[in-house]
């Protein structure tokens, strides 16, 4: 038998760059699963998600923080959320929900499909409006607020997690090139 | 063109994909006497109204709702936005 070992390679290959005042991070190694509600279970998937992940259930476009360590659950659509948060091993991740939600949720691993990049700094709004077609606003995008839409033709999930700081998800297959839109939007406003 | 979007406020067409005339939620019984000829207006039967025009339209890049739209064809002035599940539910439908 061999003795060669497959090493794990993240999305955007541990990628960070500070351009002007603006900060792009990939984060990585976060668990995320999405959790479809079954039909009439809406108050048992809310208690469910009281009781496993210490969060109160977010209606569409908002999310909530839980009890365990950076969790946030993140309301995606009627009966759906995706839950983000740290597990011991990622591949534990639906395991580890499935035991916090129980029957109350369908549950699916979302961790690897999705490429995470932390955009923050002052001028981080002025850099997203040239490809985010959300008004991000402090009074229609707030904290906390969460969307998915299409940037650069490419599908992505946005969270502002800061007064300056968002979250993009994008697909994994296309990561590289989302980088690359999101990237050059901030060199376009960031001067010679 | 902006959709109001009826849970998550004014949103760009570029997220949205259109189906078609809004009366396709309005499958009819397969097993009615004269089911074939209802399928056969059900699929091919349309008004083309210059006017206002009620049409569905998925949500694709945002939470994945149908929406039944009204809209004028000849101005393009949005009229009403609705989530297609509350229209289907006040018809009787079961969900």
């Amino acid at each position: 038998m061999s003795d060669a070992t497959l090493a794990a390679r993240t999305p955007l290959d541990a990628y960070g760059r500070t351009i002007g005042t603006v900060t792009l991070a990939e984060v990585a190694g976060l668990a995320l699963v999405s959790a479809a509600v079954p039909h009439d279970g809406d108050e048992a998937f809310a208690a469910a998600l009281a009781d496993g992940f210490g969060a109160v259930r977010p209606a569409s476009g908002d999310s909530a923080t839980g009890a365990r360590p950076a969790t946030r659950v993140l309301g995606m659509q009627p009966d759906q959320v995706f839950i983000l948060f740290e597990a011991p091993d990622p591949d534990q991740a639906v395991p580890t929900a499935a035991a916090a939600l129980g029957s109350a949720a369908y549950v699916t691993d979302q961790s690897d499909s999705w490429a995470v990049l932390r955009m923050s700094g002052t001028g981080v709004r002025v850099a997203l409006e040239r490809i985010c077609p959300l008004d991000l606003d402090d009074l229609a995008f707030p904290e906390g607020r969460v969307a998915r839409t299409v940037m650069e033709h490419l599908a992505v999930m946005i969270l502002r997690d800061g007064p300056d700081s968002f979250l993009l998800m994008s697909p994994r297959s296309s990561a590289r090139s989302f980088r690359h839109a999101v990237e050059l939007s901030v060199e376009n406003v960031s001067g010679p | 063109m902006i959709i109001d979007h009826p849970l998550l406020g004014p949103r760009d067409a570029a997220e949205f994909v259109y189906l078609g005339d809004a009366s396709l939620i309005d499958r009819p019984d397969w097993q009615d006497e004269d089911a074939a000829r209802q399928f056969h207006d059900y699929l091919h039967v349309r008004d083309n109204p210059a006017g206002e025009h009620r049409e569905l339209w998925f949500h694709e890049h945002g939470d994945r709702s149908w929406l039944v739209v009204t809209r004028n064809t000849l101005t393009h002035e949005i009229i009403r936005v609705e989530l297609a599940r509350d229209v289907a539910l006040s018809l009787g439908r079961g969900r």
